[in-house]
């Protein structure tokens, strides 16, 4: 099996209803503390999953001073877009056009790539000569979509265009194959005009009468009008229903309830209760009744002519855009050949609040082009980096188990293992880290964890340049100086202090309470694993199965950090002393998990 | 110690000997396409063999058709793990392209007319490709399979007839039309390997 790179998820603390958003100040958490005590944070548990994350994938709130992951986050629109052309589309567009590009952008309906707009018009001698005739008249009409990847063409479903400009539009006109239809605005201006309207009726009434040929938008359209037209008689001639019309009570049976409860069966009640009976369904296609096609052989014996290949996929047949002029579907074969251009899905920008002080935590730039951000509160920035690297205790000893465990193999089971944690802080002040993680891990297999250094302080993260620019102030360079000293004399102490750790004759010594390596806004520890065996599950008996990635070796730690940060006085939850300018206390924790490597199965 | 960085390119046309070529006298070989093997390889008119491509005769003898285009690092014959001999190892239709590190394996293997063998796509050996085919960039095509004529090949395997109506004369115009660009562009040196 495959050995893995050791990685570090951090849980969010939303994961968790009692400290939800609530500002983690050096006095509140007291109280919780106990019960997180006894309570070990559990990766394996299914709740785990869905509130894990990498570091790159949290954000943070400087008002609440917290974490705050996907989950916890209020999502608001900046933008919508084209992914394809790029042109911003306003909302009120969207209410009335839809969520998809309306220009000329459209993706294969096989194989989603884009989709290029040719002219299908084909030279007269496109010999060697064809390079002239490109530049004297390049395009003629008529056009065809087309996918240079899997090489669909529209004309395979008998579209073509006659302009390779408003490719939308002319594409809601088209049926496949090349019928126009009239869409739902044109229907509705013939309807205003009378004179054209007579004429579009005529047509219309003479297409339902012999066909079943309704398409949805039509039969929709129809069977609204001849509803409204059911409705219109009851209310038209009975005035004293007028003002309740205006209340928008316009159904025939929510009307006679109420006239009921009024008059008590009066005449006006009775004369809407004939009224009510006389409603009628529709009875022919121009009222919008459609027939059902009840034969199917056509499309079955359509299927078995184009096999499995010449079939939509479900994957096809999801992408494809709602197409009001598609005939009803029932009965219709469901053919890789009868699919449309799918016009692109909008995109949106979109700004992240914090769902409790309201602060927008992150925003993109309002400018489609750019892929910059004008907030962006990542959780790298508050927080600090943790990385894994596997410690190989290589001089002096023979190549351990660690060893291996550097070099990307297994873990060995009940052979201790040692790994080097580095925190990286990206403050400006200086931190003080503690770590807890329980003596085993959780989960059926217990592996045993040490963590050989649970309290430290981590420097802060000065510019790098300060010190080199400070160079020439003595005091800056003592100062440097003492670090470097102090570096070596505590090599020098595990030196002289023998068999502490595990390790012989090293600089650095395994050393419970020793930072291993330091930094200029780094520390490295050590944690020592003991990876059980998964031969004996923890409650004894046979290990059974196992289940996926119960051989990973998963430890959970708790991470509390804390520092002295200058008083902003705006906090919630923060002491400011009467000094304004002391510094305030600050403090931040939460659970993570330290994924180490896989546990060697024999 | 020699601090030459040495090319991990294994060195030109020195392994093995030359196999026999039959060359019409108007393609376009580059200096560094390498051909291997003992079987003879035939090149008809036209075509083009970009430089590092290769021809390899080991396992039966190579057909080209006219104005073919075989790209840079492009295999042709390649012998599978159990390749044995056959009379034509590959044999490739007229206007084939085999583009950028596509492989063609050996045995009996036939690309047809006009067909486009595409960017790091492989044919296995004995599979027979129709005429006017697009197997799109790493395609794999089983050893032994048919693909009909105007198959396109696409997203894994996935297979659909190409409804287009190409018109083959214009198809190949602009081929002959390429060839004449890729002409200027390599130097040709046929000579080497007769
Ligand atoms: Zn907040
Ligand atoms: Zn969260
Ligand atoms: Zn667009
Ligand atoms: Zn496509």
């Amino acid at each position: 099996m495959a050995a893995l790179t050791p990685y570090t998820y951090i849980q969010c603390p939303c994961a968790d209803p009692s400290t939800l958003g609530h500002p983690s100040g050096p006095n509140a958490p007291t109280d919780t503390d106990a019960d997180e005590d006894d309570r070990t944070f559990d990766p394996r548990a299914p709740r785990s999953n869905y509130s894990l994350y990498p570091l790159e994938y949290l954000l943070y709130c400087e008002d609440c001073h917290q974490i705050r992951c996907p989950r916890c986050i209020a999502e608001e629109i900046v933008t919508y877009y084209c992914p394809n052309c790029l042109f911003e589309v306003p909302s009120s567009n969207l209410r009335s056009e839809g969520n998809r590009c309306t220009r000329n952008c459209f993706q294969c309906p096989i194989c989603i790539g884009p989709l290029a707009i040719t002219s299908l018009e084909t030279k007269p001698n496109p010999g060697l000569l064809a390079a002239s005739d490109n530049t004297a008249a390049p395009h003629h009409g008529p056009y065809a979509l087309t996918c240079s990847y899997c090489h669909w063409s529209s004309t395979e479903v008998g579209i073509k265009l006659d302009k390779p400009n408003n490719v939308h539009a002319q594409l809601a006109r088209l049926q496949n194959g090349g019928a126009t239809r009239l869409t739902g605005k044109e229907r509705k201006e013939r309807r205003a005009d009378p004179s054209k309207a007579q004429d579009a009726d005529g047509r219309r009434r003479g297409a339902s009468r012999d066909g079943q040929d309704l398409d949805l938008e039509t039969q929709f359209t129809n069977l609204k009008t001849f509803y409204q037209s059911q409705l219109a008689d009851p209310e038209s001639s009975d005035s004293g229903l007028a003002p309740l019309g205006d209340l928008g009570y316009s159904s025939p049976t929510s009307l006679s309830r109420i006239m009921h409860l009024y008059t008590g069966g009066g005449r006006q009640d009775k004369k809407a209760k004939s009224r009510v009976g006389a409603m009628r369904e529709a009875l022919g296609s121009g009222e919008g009744l459609q027939l059902a096609h009840l034969d199917e052989s056509a499309a079955i014996a359509a299927l078995q002519a184009a096999g499995h290949d010449g079939t939509a996929s479900t994957t096809q047949l999801l992408e494809q855009p709602p197409h009001l002029g598609a005939a009803h579907p029932h009965g219709s074969a469901r053919l890789a050949a009868s699919l449309r251009p799918i016009p692109y899905l909008l995109r949106t920008k979109r700004s992240k609040r914090c769902p409790l002080c309201r602060h927008i935590i992150s925003k993109p730039e309002a400018k489609i082009q750019t892929t910059r951000f004008r907030i962006r509160l990542v959780a790298g920035t508050y927080i600090p980096s943790l990385a894994i690297r596997a410690l190989s205790l290589s001089s002096g000893n023979p190549p351990g188990p660690a060893a291996a465990a550097a070099a990307g193999g297994l873990l060995d089971p009940l052979k201790p293992a040692h790994f080097l944690l580095t925190f990286k802080n990206p403050l400006f002040d200086p931190i003080k880290v503690t770590l807890g993680a329980p003596a085993a891990t959780p989960g059926r297999f217990a592996s045993r964890v040490t963590v050989l250094c649970p309290a430290f302080e981590v420097d802060a993260n000065t510019d790098v340049w300060d010190e080199a620019l400070k160079d020439g102030g003595g005091g800056e360079r003592d100062k440097e100086r003492g670090g470097r000293e102090r570096r070596r004399r505590k090599g020098e102490d595990g030196g002289g202090s023998g068999g502490g750790g595990g390790g012989g004759g090293g600089q650095n010594q395994l050393e419970v309470g020793k930072i291993w390596e330091r930094g200029r806004n780094w520390v490295s520890i050590v944690v020592e694993v003991v990876p059980a065996s998964l031969q004996a599950p923890v409650g004894g008996g046979q290990p059974g199965l196992l289940q996926e990635d119960e051989d990973v070796l998963e430890i959970p730690m708790f991470v509390r950090v804390e520092w002295e940060a200058e008083a902003g006085g705006d906090e919630v939850g923060a002491v400011v002393s009467r000094d304004r300018e002391a510094k305030e206390k600050r403090e931040l924790a939460y659970w993570c998990v330290l994924g180490l490597g896989r546990i060697r199965q024999s | 110690m020699s601090s030459k960085r040495l090319s991990i390119l294994p060195p030109v046309s020195s392994s093995g000997p030359k196999p026999p070529v039959h060359f019409s006298s108007s393609i376009t070989i580059a200096d560094s396409a390498l051909l291997t093997g003992t079987h003879q390889v035939t090149v008809l008119s036209e075509s083009v063999i970009h430089p590092r491509a290769r021809l390899d005769s080991s396992a039966g003898r190579l057909n080209l058709g006219r104005r073919c285009i075989v790209h840079e690092r492009a295999h042709l014959g390649l012998v599978p793990t159990n390749g044995r001999f056959t009379e034509a190892a590959v044999t490739l239709g007229d206007y084939v392209a085999v583009e950028v590190g596509a492989v063609v394996e050996a045995g009996n293997t036939v690309v047809g007319e006009g067909s486009t063998v595409g960017v790091g796509a492989r044919v296995g050996a004995g599979a027979v490709v129709g005429k006017h085919c697009t197997l799109t960039p790493h395609t794999e095509i089983a050893a032994g399979a048919v693909v009909p004529d105007f198959t396109i090949v696409f997203s894994n395997g996935m297979r659909r007839t190409d409804r287009r109506g190409v018109a083959v004369e214009l198809k190949n115009k602009a081929v002959a039309r390429q060839i004449d660009v890729l002409r200027r562009m390599i130097p040709s040196n046929p000579a080497k390997f007769v």
